[in-house]
């Protein structure tokens, strides 16, 4: 799949807190067209990875190594510049702007769109439920739609490669699924290349192509979906005994 | 004691709090931020104003561009210094630093304008008009008129288009509106730049009311922080109301109670109003 250069690729990432290595990571490399999920327990440093790869943290984190967005080396970027060149963060919670409606929430990403921005109407088609929350506050909003809003939003920017942090948390089984079924069909019928960090494994593992395995900063296991699900310490930690 | 007069003093007085505070309203609005030197920010501007219209002979309209360039340049100046700082939102050492630097203000002005009072004569402020029998100048009509302009025009900025968007992104989470595109140093310069205007123009058109000199400032800032606080921090309506009517406060209370007492009044007044509402008079906030 990502035989051709990748749209977004890290190479020697290091992220540490205070003297603690959270993250040690040779090489991560997401294709154009290509849904990628990360996956690992809570605390194995995935947050800790996509936050690298925007240079964004609300801690004071030491970074360092390379991240290449479309061969462009975006290491020494500030978080908007790599947001303005199309690499884009949905952090973990569906971040909103609580005191902006939904129609300002999206009018806010309008104004820094870029051309490959999706148009109003077909995020609305993605997301029909956000057309009847136009005025509603993002803090109004539930955890579905302020998921969904978060990403509509960062699909009214443009972006070329898309991150999603824990999209499913705190949401309804039901809405999981829904949320990454359109994830998947964003890669599809577009073309775009998704980095989808997940501890929902069950669930991600339905939908991506590739599977990358966190524990402790550094990977442990990756590959292409189908070879991973036979994995024995996916099997083992993630999915159960029953699921081979 | 005229009460129309006082009520009239009140209005104009009023429009002069407002003015004066609303490089603060915005300033914590969008930044979360205070700057104990908007004082001498004030002073600052008063003397600019005086130094380019008395000894250099511009036109007052100059002079107030004058003022306000300079208020612009000290703003990004300290916002520059203290970007990291306020990136972080260290707020403790923001309002040391802050203090610091006002007194810093302080000295250079009496260095280079001398320690002398002065007096802006400016041209509006020798016309007296008699309004339905009450007095004043062009210059408090001025101050009126401006002020309701800049607040016009600040709230249309605020609740409409990108501008006013941008700031109340960054006002609610500075850290999130950086994923959204928003270089956050740029706008907390632009909001610095602005609070450096703002307070330039007020002290421009302001001054002329007293006698300038190095020492003040301390009231301003009084004021501005009764004002920004009784208006719900960051509402620009709310800050405009709390003006006006602290204004009205003072003169009637200063004209029928007595003068000697004005402020410690307005700091009761303002500890009734945050028992009452904590979040001020205005209850909505983020930049409005």
């Amino acid at each position: 799949m990502s035989a051709a250069a990748p749209v977004l690729e890290a190479e020697s990432l290091r992220v540490a807190y205070g003297g603690n290595q959270a993250l040690d990571l040779p090489r991560l490399a997401l294709g154009a067209g290509e849904l990628v999920g990360v996956v690992g327990a809570n605390g194995a440093g995935k947050s800790t990875l996509v936050n690298a790869l925007l240079g964004w943290s609300r801690g004071r984190p030491r970074v360092s190594g390379r991240v290449r967005l479309d061969g462009e080396d975006i290491s020494a970027l500030p978080t908007h510049e790599r947001v303005r060149r199309g690499l884009l963060l949905v952090p973990e919670g569906g971040a909103v702007f609580a005191r902006l409606t939904v129609t300002e929430n999206l009018a806010a990403s309008a104004d820094r769109a870029t051309g490959r921005a999706y148009t109003e109407d077909e995020v609305f088609a993605l997301f029909p439920r956000l057309r009847e929350r136009l005025h509603h506050t993002g803090g109004q909003l539930s955890g579905g739609e302020r998921q969904m809003l978060a990403i509509a939003r960062a699909l009214r920017l443009g972006p070329r490669a898309l991150v999603l942090d824990e999209p499913s948390i705190g949401l309804a089984p039901r809405l999981v699924v829904s949320v990454l079924e359109t994830v998947r069909r964003l890669v599809d019928e577009r073309g775009l290349s998704v980095l989808l960090v997940e501890q929902n494994v069950r669930a991600a593992i339905e939908v991506v192509d590739r599977l990358v395995l966190i524990e402790r900063g550094r990977v442990l296991a990756e590959g292409p979906v189908a070879a991973m699900r036979d994995d024995p310490r996916i099997i083992q930690a993630y999915l159960g005994e029953g699921a081979a | 004691m005229n009460l129309l007069q006082q009520i009239v003093n009140g209005v104009i007085l009023g429009h002069a709090y407002a003015l004066i505070a609303i490089g603060w309203t915005v300033l914590l609005g969008v930044a979360r931020l205070v700057n104990f030197g908007h004082g001498q920010m004030y002073m600052l501007g008063a003397f600019v104003t005086w130094w380019a219209f008395a000894r250099l002979g511009l036109p007052y309209p100059a002079a107030i561009l004058v003022a306000i360039g300079g208020g612009i340049a000290v703003g990004l100046a300290v916002q520059a210094v203290m970007m990291r700082l306020t990136l972080e939102q260290n707020l403790v050492s923001i309002m040391i630093i802050t203090l610091g630097f006002g007194h810093v203000l302080r000295g250079a002005a009496a260095l280079v304008f001398g320690a002398q009072p002065q007096v802006l004569e400016t041209p509006p402020s020798l016309i007296d008009l008699e309004i339905a029998g009450a007095w004043v100048t062009a210059q408090d009509l001025l101050i009126v008129a401006v002020a309701i302009v800049v607040f016009a025009l600040l709230r249309l900025v605020v609740e409409g288009g990108r501008v006013g968007r941008t700031a109340r992104m960054v006002a609610e989470d500075p850290k999130l509106a950086e994923l959204a595109g928003i270089d956050v140093r740029r706008v907390y310069l632009g909001v610095f730049a602005f609070e450096g205007a703002a307070v330039a123009l007020a002290a421009a058109l302001v001054a002329p009311r007293t006698p300038i000199l190095t020492a003040i400032g301390f009231e301003e800032v009084i004021v501005t922080f009764v004002v920004v606080v009784l208006g719900g921090i960051g509402s620009v309506t709310g800050s405009y109301l709390a003006g006006l009517g602290l204004g009205l406060f003072n003169a009637l209370f200063g004209g029928f109670v007595s003068p000697a007492y004005t402020t410690a009044a307005s700091f009761a007044v303002l500890t009734a109003v945050l028992v009452l509402r904590p979040g001020g008079l205005a209850t909505r906030g983020g930049g409005r």
